[in-house]
């Protein structure tokens, strides 16, 4: 069956078509959220939080854009809300976060082995989850997820050339904060 | 070409969306400057890390877990809808009061009374029996028997003044 029509008896409260919808996205859902609050149950939660959302708000959804960008436009605002909700948590946090970069940094990053690698993505998702929220889900959106210009313009609901620049924005704030890290792998120093 | 923007073309290279004299350009620029090509490989890097990524599963029987979820909402949402309005009636109500009450103490005719005599005498504060004691201060020998006749008067009818 069509998606379209999935979405349209989901509307009419036809339980069996939500499922399937719900298959055909639940992966995609808890990756973003996951991208996004890299928590597993966090993001579990996340996900089966925003197809409730999606199923009481479907008698709104008019077909303007594509289900998948709507579903995404949901996930990023309910984990944008759950992350604004955990913010004055979070900022203890990352100064924390800020001093054990510097212990991996010592012990680990220049080991080239599964378990640096491991660490080198913690890292760089840490240096993310830094980042301000804007950043932050775009470079989600984009780097993470792979979505295209287009699709990440629809979600957020923002002029492609806003995109461009964000994401410009946000890719050299990245750089800069982990340069001191990645520096070991490959570049030179001369940063 | 400027290195400043450079890193936009190198950003841009990632997403594919380079013109073929951009292309050229920015290899040129890169094959002379070091510092463009460290960005380069410094942002290839953060690519690689985040793309070679194994993501998790979705906790297991998700629907199966959403399900119950979906039917507890279905009640607790018209429930809420009700209970929505009545949050919204409650300003309304307490407005509609107000307004109420507003346009009581405004339309209501005015019921001033008048003063009495002796109400004004004593809002002017003065003594509203002055002329009484006067006259009962007299010691003449009318005003005496004046007294008298009240006296009997009020005896005969079983009232006193």
């Amino acid at each position: 069956m069509e998606e379209k029509e999935l979405v349209r008896l989901s509307q009419e409260g036809n339980e069996e078509a939500f499922a399937s919808l719900v298959k055909k996205y639940k992966i995609k859902i808890f990756n973003l959220a996951w991208s996004l609050t890299r928590d597993h149950e966090t993001a579990d939660d996340m996900a089966q939080e925003v197809f409730i959302k999606a199923y009481f708000a479907l008698p709104r959804f008019q077909f303007k854009s594509e289900f998948g960008t709507w579903l995404y436009r949901i996930t990023v605002n309910h984990v944008k809300d759950y992350l604004r909700k955990i913010g004055r948590m979070n900022k203890m946090l990352i100064e924390s976060k800020k001093e054990s970069l510097l212990f991996l940094e010592d012990d680990t990053v220049r080991k080239e082995n599964k378990y640096a690698e491991e660490q080198r993505r913690k890292i760089v998702h840490q240096a993310i989850q830094t980042l301000p929220e804007k950043y932050h889900v775009i470079l989600s959106l984009r780097d993470i997820q792979g979505l295209p210009y287009g699709e990440i313009s629809k979600i957020l609901k923002i002029s492609p050339g806003t995109v461009d620049s964000r994401l410009h924005r946000a890719r050299k704030i990245l750089r800069e904060k982990l340069a001191p890290f990645l520096s070991h792998e490959g570049g030179n120093h001369e940063m | 070409m400027k290195c400043k923007n450079v890193e936009r073309l190198v950003f841009r290279s990632f997403d594919g969306f380079l013109k073929e004299e951009e292309k050229q350009a920015l290899e040129e620029h890169l094959k002379d400057c070091p510092l463009c090509r460290t960005k380069k490989e410094e942002y290839q890097n953060i690519l690689n890390t985040l793309k070679g990524e194994d993501y998790p599963e979705p906790l297991p029987y998700f629907w199966e877990r959403l399900q119950p979820k979906l039917k507890e909402n279905k009640s607790y949402e018209s429930l809420t809808l009700w209970k929505q309005w009545g949050i919204r009636a409650i300003p309304l109500s307490l407005l509609a009061v107000f307004l109420f009450a507003a346009a009581i103490l405004l339309f209501l005719p005015n019921n001033n009374e008048e003063l009495s005599q002796s109400e004004a005498l004593l809002l002017r504060n003065l003594n509203p029996l002055q002329e009484t004691t006067s006259l009962l201060d007299r010691e003449g020998i009318e005003d005496k028997s004046m007294m008298l006749i009240f006296t009997t008067m009020e005896e005969k009818n079983g009232t006193r003044r």
